[in-house]
């Protein structure tokens, strides 16, 4: 008798979860993947596409694909098997996320990728960062600030993660140019505000007299500026960092880091929800591919940004 | 007979002597590591996988494992960090508690510690395998502190928080006498008091431990709620040496202490191992990473060489047991 009654329930329950679906198919869903949530600024991101989707009159859900495709690759089958409309994607992987992509584009699901690209053409919009050129741009004053001779550290991201190398070829495309730039050192801190700290508590002992450090990020630039100020340097080596974190905003406006690279997740967020917006209203050429301007902050402009953006 | 005791002396210095070696190879290639400056700040970076591993050793003496300890470091740090600068407000009630320093350090020890109670709880209540259980706390932790912060980092904690990770009493850093302090009380905890005892009898055979008497379950919860309290203690140190609260700190921690264990040559079944071994362990890695980085060695050889080591240090050690 239980046995009848439990398949009965589940019956209902299927039953009831297709009426569910049928019934809302008017308001479309929008899924928002994200390459990681362990890092301020992709919850930035994340939570701003969130915003202005409902902002649009849209469902979204934010997947988490803690910096692992396979896991991104669940995220994408879920989605498109639970029948959302569209994608917000940051990739984990240029290379390694296209399989997804392409899945998404069979079934007929718009993909828009934010921040980072993939190596496909089957997303329907890019809206990337453009880490490269920022990254000039923040060598320009960073040769400028040192007045083209010094001994610099420099400290990488994930050595696994594209924008490390990204970053770190736009800076070197310019600085490696002066012979009067040295890199007494590069290592990787792996982002880690921690690990920033350490490495470069520990590269200081080898190389008391450095003049400047470049970080891959703000959260390493700020580890780094901590071990300065505990070996009483803080003063005299100059900090360059890239995000544009509150921490760092702040630490310019009281001249503790030189300057930064600020991106713009909540102008890339936006413009990809509004894609996805215009896609559901019948636009279908979009451009391939969009960078957004990563504008250099140092003090003289500093007021006019606020974290992760301008004012 | 004067080899097997030279050998068996050997064995139980061997951690001291693979130390020694390293120190001298990396201060032959480096001559800024033999400073004093860097020998704090060697001990001041082992600072916290000491006050983690040192927790780590007593489960794994009781013959298990505990996974959440980087997560429960983080969830401890951003508590503190939390209640510091922000207190507890409960809008619908219109109440605000403030918390002083100490307040809120206590009150991420007490965080810590009640999820290690919690971790030893279904260990010994449900029988869940301690791997797993941990495995789950790992992830509900790290779950909870993205929750409090909301996955942002909680910075500028002020200068009194600061002196706990940077500051310095009678020329010695304060995390250092910290960490000195977790291994004097860890060690006569270990050699000196019933627990102790209780924690190397359960690790070598639980069956006759509990025909003996000894309330398992008891100790088990204990030893997991001290790994959790010290896994905050290692928590609020890095937080404050960062003067900020990073939601995604303590990142596989885990493993780095499990690594200091092992070096140490504490068995991974229990019953066998001791808490300065681990200590030396914590030491190898520290002068491990800190040697890496003096030489420049390339990030990706760094990671071959540090599990290099490990794999060595377990090699060594099995070797020398058989020989027992």
């Amino acid at each position: 008798m239980m046995k009848y009654f439990k398949i009965l329930l589940l019956v209902m329950l299927a039953f009831a979860s297709c009426q569910n679906r049928s019934g809302s198919a008017k308001q479309k869903k929008i899924a928002i993947i994200v390459s990681t949530l362990n890092n301020p600024w992709f919850v930035f991101l994340a939570q701003t596409a969130a915003a202005r989707a409902k902002t649009l009159g849209y469902d979204s859900k934010i997947f988490d694909s803690q910096n692992n495709t396979a896991l991104e690759t669940d995220h994408f089958e879920n989605a498109i098997a639970d029948g959302y409309n569209a994608i917000l994607f940051n990739p984990t992987d240029a290379n390694g996320s296209v399989v997804n992509v392409q899945k998404a584009k069979k079934a007929g699901v718009p993909v828009f990728c934010m921040d980072r690209e993939v190596n496909s053409p089957d997303a329907t919009s890019q809206i990337f960062s453009d880490s490269y050129s920022g990254c000039v741009a923040l060598a320009k004053d960073f040769v400028q600030t040192l007045n083209k001779k010094g001994n610099y550290v420099e400290l990488l991201g994930l050595v696994a993660d594209n924008n490390t190398w990204a970053r770190s070829k736009g800076f070197h495309s310019l600085v490696d140019y002066y012979p009067g730039l040295k890199m007494v050192a590069q290592q990787s801190a792996d982002f880690d505000r921690n690990k920033g700290l350490e490495v470069m508590e520990s590269i200081l002992q080898a190389h008391p007299n450095i003049d400047a450090v470049f970080a891959g990020n703000d959260a390493m630039a700020m580890g780094a500026y901590q071990a300065l100020v505990a070996a009483g340097k803080a003063d005299h080596v100059k900090v360059f960092g890239f995000d544009g974190a509150e921490d760092a905003i702040q630490a310019i406006k009281d001249k503790k880091v030189s300057a930064t690279a600020m991106q713009f997740p909540k102008v890339i967020a936006q413009a990809a929800a509004d894609d996805a917006d215009a896609y559901f209203k019948g636009k279908r050429d979009f451009p391939k591919k969009l960078p957004v301007a990563v504008e250099l902050v140092t003090y003289d402009n500093v007021n006019d940004y606020i974290a992760y953006g301008k004012k | 007979m004067i080899l097997s005791q030279y050998r068996s002396h050997l064995v139980k210095f061997q951690s001291l002597i693979a130390l020694v070696l390293l120190c001298i190879g990396i201060g032959l290639l480096s001559d800024k590591f033999f400073t004093v400056d860097n020998g704090w700040n060697v001990m001041r970076q082992i600072s916290v996988n000491i006050c983690i591993s040192v927790g780590m050793t007593l489960v794994v003496l009781t013959g298990g494992i505990d996974l959440s300890v980087g997560s429960v470091l983080a969830i401890g740090g951003a508590i503190a960090a939390g209640l510091l600068k922000f207190g507890i407000e409960i809008p619908s009630g219109n109440l605000y508690i403030g918390f002083t320093l100490l307040g809120s350090i206590l009150g991420g020890l007490v965080i810590g510690s009640l999820l290690g109670l919690f971790n030893g709880w279904t260990i010994t209540k449900f029988k869940v395998p301690p791997f797993v259980a941990t495995l789950a706390m790992l992830t509900i932790a790290r779950g909870f502190t993205m929750l409090y912060t909301k996955g942002f980092p909680i910075s500028n904690l002020g200068d009194s928080f600061a002196y706990i990770g940077t500051g310095w009493f009678i020329g010695i850093p304060v995390p250092v006498w910290i960490s000195a302090v977790v291994i004097v009380v860890a060690i006569v905890i270990t050699q000196k008091t019933a627990l102790g005892r209780y924690i190397y009898a359960i690790g070598g055979n639980e069956h006759a431990s509990k025909l003996s008497g000894i309330n398992i379950s008891k100790v088990k919860i204990i030893v997991y709620g001290i790994a959790g309290m010290l896994a905050a203690v290692g928590g609020i140190i890095v937080t404050s040496r960062l003067d900020s609260a990073q939601p995604n700190a303590g990142m596989s921690y885990e493993l780095d202490a499990i690594a200091a264990v092992v070096i140490g040559g504490t068995s991974l079944s229990g019953g066998r191992g001791t808490i300065m071994g681990t200590v030396l362990g914590a030491l190898i890695i520290g002068v491990l990473n800190n040697g890496l980085v003096l030489l420049n060695v390339s990030p990706f050889w760094q990671q071959v060489v540090k599990g290099g080591v490990i794999l060595l240090a377990v090699i060594i050690d099995k070797a020398n047991s058989k020989n027992d």
